[in-house]
Parts: C-alpha cells; sequence; structure tokens
C-alpha cells in the first residue's frame, strides 16, 4: 500500500515536469483573420450607447438593400424618417430612446420585412438571431474617406449655377440659425469636427444629410444628381472612376495670385528674408486648398506665429514652413515630390537631414530693395516683381565639353569586362526631367547640383574626384557606414535604375560583358 | 507509525517541487549570457537584395558543395520557395509583396548564429559551440546523430545527410569560421555585388543598421531583426517590408531557446536529487516493514506453540486422569470380577460336593 503511494507521488512529479516543459516550448502563433474590407456595409452597433452588447453587432449590407428597395419602387423613407428638413441616418426613428424601444425597433422592422418579402416569394434576408448576430463575419465593413476636390469642387458649382448658399453657411449665434456669409466660405471642416455637439453636426452626419437629401431631391427633380449608395463615394476604386474636369476655372475666394510670406504684419522681430509665393501657380498644383490651408482659409501667419501658440497648434511659422513630415509644410510637400519617379533616382539615396542652410535663399529671396513698413497689398507687389525675376532661372549644367563622354570602369575587372559608362547620355536624360519641372528647375539652378546625384560630398568642380578616392576595401572597421567600391557602383547604378523604373540594362551582362575563360 | 511516514515524504516532495518551480528561470542556467562583445556579425539589408544569388555561388565554392542541377544564374530557381539544405548553406528566397510583382523583395536564409543558440543547448554531446568570434561552429566527430538540432532550431536551418550511409552528419552555415579566423570575409558577404550584406562586430553592425533608418526612415520599418530575437543573432536584418511578410516569424520572442527550457530542466537535478532519497526510503520501508513481520511471526509461533504445548498437557493431563480413573475403574472391575469369580468357584465348588453327596 504504502510502496503504492509512493510510486504515485513520482508519476504526479514526472507528469508535471512534462507538462512543464512542453509547456515552455510552446510558442504562441499569432493568429491572422484575414477579413475583407467592403465599402457598402454597416455594423449596427447601436446599442453600444445603452452599454454591453448582449450579442455582436449585425453586419448590415445597406447597397443591397438600397438596390432592392429601387428596384421596388420604394424609396428611403420606408427605412428612415424624416424630421422637419431632412431625413434621418437612424433606422426608423429620429432620436434613440431606450434600450429596449430601439431594440425593438430593429427586431420587429427588419425580421418583419424579412419574413412579408420571404412569404411574397421573393428573395430576403435572415430571420433567426443567429444568422444576422455573427461573431466573426468574413467581411467587414469599411469607408475609404472622401472629399470634394477642385473638379468636383467646379462641376457642382457649375451645375448649381454659382449658387454657393446651397451648401455653405454661416451659423448666428444670437439668433441660432443658419445664414450665408458670401466671401467666407470655407471648408466644412470648419465647423463639423469628428463628432456631434448639440445642434453642430459632425462631418460624417453633415455630410451625409446634405449629400444625399440633395441627391434624392434632383432625382426627384428629373436632374442630374449624384450617388446615393455607399459605394460610391467611399470605395477606393470607385472614387478612382470620378469622373475628374482637368481645366477648371479657379475657386474665388479673393485669395492673392502672388503672396509675400511673412510673420505678419506687426511682427518686426523675424529676421530672415520674406518669401515671395506665387499662390496661383500652387493652387494648380494642388486638387483642395485644404491641402495647405487645413479647414479654414486664413493666411498661415494668423495662427503659426513666430512663437508657437495655442491658436497655431503650438506649432510655431517656422515648424509649419519646414517641418519635412508634415502633409501640409512646404519642405513636406516638396519632399513627396521628391519621391516621384524622375526624382527618385537622385533623392531616394539622399539622407534625410534638417533643412540645409544652403538652401534657406532659394527661397528666402533677398529684396531688390529694403522692406520698411509696407502694407500687405504692396508686398505682395514687391513679391510678384521678385518672382517674375526669379522665374527666369534656369537649371545649369556643365556644357558637354568640361564632361567625359564616357567613363570606363575597369578597376574591378575580375570576372566581367570593364563597364563603358555613357555619362554624357545619362545626364542628358536626367536633366531632361528636371527641365519639365518647375520645382526642379527653380532647385537645380547650380551647376553642379545635377552632379551631386552621384557625385555626391564633392566640391563644386567640372572634375570631381574619382569614386574610388573615398570608396574603396569595404568594411573598414572605422568607417562601416561607407560601402566599398564594388558595393557603391551596385548600390549607386542598380539604385537608381530601381527608383527611376529604368528596366535596361537588365541582368550582370548588359552592364559589363562576362570574360572569356583563358584555356 | 506508517502515516507519519508518509506524511514526512510528502512534505519532503513537495519541497523539492517548490524549489524547482520558485527558481526555474535561472536554475539551470545560472546566468544570462549576453553574448560575446568582441563577436563579428552580418548585417543583411534586404532592401539592397536584388537576388543575383552570387552568396549561394560564393558559398557553393568556399564549402567545396557539389555543383547544383540548375547553374547560379538561373533565375528561375527563385519561383519557388526553397530552405537550406546539406547541399546549399544559404539560399535566396524572392517575395512578390505587390500584386503586380513589380518590385519583388529577396531575402538570403542561412544560421543565424544566435547569441545563445539553441542548437548548442540541446546538444547533449556538445557538438554545437557558440565561438566568441561569432559563429556557432559544429564538431562531426562526436556527433550522435540525434538531430535534436535540427527540432530545437527555430529558423529551421539545420540539416542531415539522409542520404549518406555511413557517417551521416548535420550541416549548416559556419559564417565561414576558418576564413573568419584568418581574418578574411565570409564567402557570401566578399561576393555580395551590393553590399547587402555587412560584415563587421556586432556591436558596430547595429549602429550601422540604425543609423540606415534614421538616414532613410521611408527605406526601413524601424526594426533590426535579430537585435532581440530569440535573445539576438549574430546576423542581423533590416527591411522595407514587415519581416513577416517575407516569410520570418515575428512570434518568437525575445528569450534565448535555453532560457526558455531551463526552468523544466532545472526540475532534472532535482528529481535526480530525490530518487536516491525516494528508492532508499521505500527500500528501508520495505526492510523494516519485513522485519517487524518478521518479528510478529516468530512471536505469533511462540504463543501458537506455548499455547499448543499447554493444551496437549492438558490433554495429556486429562488423559492420563481419564486413564487412571479408567484404570482404577477397571482394577475395581477387576477385583470385583475376581472376587465374583471366586465366589462363583466357591459356591460351583459347594453345589459339586452336594451333588456328589447328597446324603452328606
Amino acid at each position: 500500500m504504502l510502496k503504492n503511494k509512493s510510486l504515485a507521488l513520482l508519476t504526479v512529479v514526472s507528469i508535471i515536469s512534462i507538462l512543464f516543459i512542453t509547456n515552455a516550448f510552446s510558442i504562441n502563433k499569432g493568429s491572422k483573420i484575414n477579413n475583407e474590407k467592403k465599402a457598402g456595409l454597416i455594423l449596427i452597433d447601436s446599442m453600444k450607447q445603452f452599454g454591453h452588447l448582449e450579442r455582436p453587432g449585425v453586419l448590415f449590407f445597406h447597397d443591397k438593400h438600397v438596390k432592392s428597395l429601387r428596384g421596388k419602387n420604394k424609396d428611403c423613407n420606408t427605412c428612415h424618417l424624416k424630421n422637419d428638413k431632412r431625413m434621418s441616418l437612424k433606422f426608423k426613428r429620429i432620436e434613440d430612446i431606450s434600450r429596449q424601444e430601439t431594440m425593438d425597433i430593429y427586431h420587429n422592422n427588419c425580421i418583419d420585412c424579412h419574413k412579408k418579402t420571404t412569404a411574397a416569394g421573393e428573395k430576403s434576408g435572415p430571420e433567426s438571431c443567429g444568422a444576422c448576430h455573427i461573431k466573426n463575419p468574413s467581411k467587414l465593413p469599411s469607408a475609404t474617406r472622401f472629399g470634394f476636390d477642385k473638379s468636383l469642387h467646379y462641376r457642382h458649382t457649375k451645375n448649381l449655377e454659382n449658387k454657393c448658399e446651397t451648401c455653405h453657411h454661416a451659423y448666428d449665434k444670437k439668433m441660432e440659425k443658419l445664414f450665408y456669409a458670401k466671401g467666407e466660405e470655407g471648408s466644412c471642416r470648419y465647423c463639423h469636427g469628428q463628432k456631434t455637439k448639440d445642434r453642430l453636426l459632425s462631418m460624417k452626419l453633415a455630410s451625409h444629410e446634405s449629400c444625399i437629401d440633395c441627391h434624392l431631391k434632383m432625382e426627384a427633380q428629373k436632374k442630374k444628381a449624384g450617388p446615393v449608395d455607399c459605394i460610391s463615394c467611399h470605395d477606393a476604386e470607385k472614387q478612382g472612376q470620378i469622373k475628374k474636369i482637368a481645366v477648371v476655372e479657379r475657386i474665388n475666394r479673393k485669395q492673392p495670385d502672388i503672396v509675400m510670406l511673412s510673420a505678419g504684419e506687426k511682427d518686426t522681430k523675424s529676421r530672415m528674408n520674406f518669401v515671395p509665393f506665387d499662390h496661383l501657380a500652387h493652387e494648380k498644383y494642388n486638387d483642395t486648398c485644404r491641402v495647405c490651408h487645413h479647414k479654414e482659409m486664413k493666411s498661415c501667419n494668423k495662427c503659426h506665429q513666430l512663437d508657437s501658440v495655442k491658436d497655431g497648434d503650438w506649432i510655431a511659422l517656422e515648424q509649419a514652413m519646414h517641418n519635412p513630415d508634415a502633409k501640409e509644410s512646404c519642405l513636406g510637400c516638396h519632399k513627396t515630390l521628391k519621391k516621384e519617379k524622375n526624382c527618385a533616382g537622385c533623392h531616394a539615396s539622399i539622407p534625410q537631414r534638417d533643412p540645409d542652410n544652403a538652401n534657406c535663399d532659394k527661397c528666402h529671396i533677398k529684396p531688390f530693395r529694403k522692406i520698411t513698413k509696407e502694407k500687405p497689398e504692396d508686398l505682395n507687389k514687391i513679391a510678384e516683381k521678385m518672382l517674375l525675376k526669379v522665374k527666369k532661372k534656369k537649371a545649369k549644367t556643365y556644357s558637354k565639353d568640361d564632361i567625359p563622354e564616357k567613363v570606363i570602369i575597369g578597376k574591378l575587372s575580375d570576372k566581367y569586362e570593364p563597364v563603358e559608362f555613357p555619362h554624357s547620355k545619362i545626364i542628358d536624360a536626367i536633366s531632361s526631367r528636371i527641365k519639365k519641372s518647375k520645382l526642379a528647375t527653380y532647385f537645380h539652378g547650380s551647376k553642379n547640383t545635377l552632379c551631386q546625384g552621384c557625385h555626391h560630398n564633392s566640391p563644386d568642380s567640372p572634375k570631381p574626384p574619382k569614386c574610388g578616392t573615398c570608396h574603396n576595401k569595404p568594411f573598414k572597421k572605422n568607417n562601416l557606414f561607407r560601402p566599398g567600391i564594388k558595393g557603391a557602383y551596385h548600390i549607386q547604378c542598380m539604385g537608381c535604375h530601381k527608383e527611376m523604373g529604368v528596366e535596361k540594362p537588365a541582368g550582370c551582362i548588359e552592364c559589363h560583358k562576362e570574360k572569356e575563360l583563358k584555356i | 507509525m506508517s502515516i507519519s511516514r508518509r506524511k514526512f515524504l510528502g512534505w519532503l516532495g513537495a519541497a523539492g517541487l517548490g524549489t524547482a518551480f520558485s527558481s526555474k528561470a535561472l536554475a539551470a542556467t545560472g546566468k544570462h549570457l549576453k553574448g560575446y562583445p568582441e563577436g563579428l556579425g552580418v548585417l543583411h539589408d534586404i532592401t539592397r537584395c536584388v537576388g543575383c544569388r552570387s552568396c549561394e555561388e560564393a558559398c557553393n565554392r568556399v564549402n567545396k558543395l557539389p555543383e547544383p542541377e540548375k547553374p547560379f544564374n538561373d533565375k528561375t530557381v527563385l519561383e519557388q520557395k526553397r530552405r537550406t539544405t546539406t547541399k546549399s548553406y544559404t539560399v535566396v528566397n524572392r517575395y512578390d509583396i505587390d500584386k503586380d510583382n513589380k518590385s519583388p523583395v529577396f531575402r538570403k536564409t542561412q544560421c543565424n548564429h544566435c547569441l545563445e543558440p539553441a542548437c548548442v543547448s540541446v546538444c547533449f554531446v556538445k557538438a554545437f559551440k557558440k565561438i566568441p568570434k561569432g559563429p556557432v561552429v559544429y564538431d562531426p566527430s562526436v556527433c550522435v546523430g540525434c538531430r535534436y538540432c535540427m527540432i530545437a532550431c527555430p529558423f529551421e536551418i539545420p540539416t542531415y545527410e539522409y542520404d549518406e550511409p555511413y557517417v551521416p552528419t548535420v550541416v549548416k552555415c559556419t559564417m565561414c569560421a576558418p576564413k573568419i579566423e584568418k581574418g578574411e570575409l565570409p564567402g557570401c558577404v566578399e561576393a555580395c555585388p551590393k553590399e547587402a550584406l555587412t560584415f563587421g562586430k556586432r556591436k558596430d553592425i547595429i549602429k550601422i543598421a540604425r543609423k540606415r533608418i534614421d538616414k532613410y526612415p521611408d527605406r526601413y520599418i524601424d526594426h533590426i531583426y535579430g537585435e532581440y530575437e530569440m535573445g539576438g543573432t549574430s546576423w542581423l536584418y533590416i527591411s522595407k517590408m514587415p519581416f513577416n511578410n517575407i516569410g520570418m516569424r515575428e512570434d518568437l520572442g525575445v528569450t534565448p531557446a535555453p532560457l526558455l527550457t531551463s526552468g523544466a530542466l532545472s526540475v532534472v537535478p532535482m528529481v535526480i536529487g530525490l530518487w536516491p532519497i525516494f528508492l532508499a526510503g521505500i527500500y528501508g520501508m520495505t526492510k523494516r516493514r519485513e522485519k517487524i513481520a518478521a518479528q510478529e511471526r516468530a512471536a505469533a509461533v511462540e504463543t501458537a506453540l506455548s499455547r499448543a504445548d499447554a493444551e496437549s498437557k492438558n490433554k495429556l493431563a486429562a488423559a492420563m486422569e481419564k486413564a487412571k480413573q479408567e484404570k482404577e475403574k477397571a482394577l475395581a472391575k477387576a477385583e470385583a470380577d475376581k472376587e465374583k469369580a471366586v465366589k462363583d468357584a466357591l459356591a460351583k465348588a459347594e453345589d459339586k460336593d452336594t451333588e456328589e453327596n447328597p446324603d452328606a
């Protein structure tokens, strides 16, 4: 008996050890859920506001319902009630009342309609609990954000015969009324934020109510109308198919053509030269005003001042203009342009750095006369003159006589023949691309700039040091970061070709022929 | 008496388990290695790799491996995902990330030469060894072919010469340890035309990796694979794509493999230590029980014997008594019979006399 007990204890010890060992070895493998994300779906979880959900939310196929109802000549009122002016986006109710009532509205109306449809012998939706309340549905709702661009805005203004008041309004706090303020139109985001506050609707609600309501009205009047389904606006692919008008009339908001960017009229502390800015040209380069102006059509220095202040979200003017990671800043936007194929060949290999002080005067141009206390209008005129002068500048490179037409790279030749490098041809190819861009033309103003793409860290000279001067044996202890000569050539040439989408030469032997074996 | 013994053993077992589990992390290894500070390593910059397979070719040449079926300039081998084999210590695989396969990603695979390798910790004959220079090297002369190393390796690198009938060995990248000893570069590093492989002290190449990520934030994700994975590896990787997307496990955690098992293994000496006590206890108990049993048996026999003795004596006494009585009875009876016979004889004789002399 005693012997049996001792054996049992030993077994327990061994089992525990085995369990422990296996447990220690097992490494959790993260499970992946690949749910297809689609526009046109809505996850109904309205009950969330009343506390915890008893069952998972319901994936609702909005576009399918719209299509089906329209086929039966039914309109949105089938599901959405109308308050005094507009259609409510909620299902069969204007306001959420109580938990039980809201739940009943869904259960009664959905199931009732599905039953009726089935009874009529048509294809219909589910009637059982589990068929709607699915824990891990195979599809998930997604909505690519939608916004107006210049083209769509132009199409609306043209169709609405420049009646800006159809959409644009302001709010009179005293009268508690909406009114139209001419000349002060701004983006909807000016007021409509992420969440609804009292009577101020969220951007989502405001745009759905206004856009769809108007589209439905237009449709009722048998006029050309915009879409009322989800995917036409919120599917990434469909967004791309929206008709674009290439040349649109300039949006008139009394904006200047050329403006002198400064720290503000009253500010005399700024020590930098003011920046003449071609506003008209930049309007053409961008799709929306929001790109630079966020939501309000004010001049930058109204909020971003020399010191960081609350109005400017604590971002000082210098950062607002120079932060390379902000898409709204000058440098940020120019940085994204450098990623374009034509530019990326050289620019992708240039490390990110702080604004180069050598380039300050590219924008902060020295004025032709001393500026003291000019009015903004006069300042803008000065800016116009300065820009005229600047625009005459052209991209420069060394003349063909100064540079070699071909370079033979043979120092490393071992398995392969030396490379015949078409030096002139490459310069021509790059400079032709620069000439196509106003921005690139302006910033490649010095003879040496273009050369720096390959001959980096070299002085301005038609005869820069050879690559091998700096790049020789790889993996030197004191300079591991610098590639060796073989690495440097391959990284530079192949990197540039890849970034610029140059497919030829492909493979080793199109640059250097294989050496014939000597027998 | 027996219950208290049981309890005692129970306490002993509990105490043993308690010590085993409370100090699981460090019980077996005793210390957490931080790697060899001067160890060498290689940084594989995946963004630079173009899939030319020069590294594979160099590896083949340096390690004197058999010629492959398809030559190294045949890019069709990239159509399939390959793993390391006994005939190729390193392979390059292609990963098509975007839909139109316009910019495929190439990644080289080989032994990562972990700082605290799983293969070393599982090998009970010490065929694998992490040397201070960085490489994890293998000694075939002691290998018994158990292939624990193959099971233990989280990167699935070691391979086995299944087709070798006599002395099959485990095979994997050596980081060209013999070349490194001579101050030369590993074969693959030397051959890479794009310097997608940077060779140097591990601590230095980590700095290089950081510097590249800092200088080209758009080109890399902010992660050096191998800096901490499985406790750190001598081969490091930087990439634009998340490592999961290019066939590298991101679920391995940062705990070195030996540390994962040390807790469990720490129980082993405890169990080994407990065994003699258990067995001795059991032996002792059995012996003691036997002894008691013998004593009890002897006593029982004695009492039984004594009892039997008394009984037999009683019986004897009773029998004697009875015999005595019967004897006396018989004697008395015999006496009486004798007297009667005498009387009868006398009477007979008197009768005879009268018959013979009826006038008398």
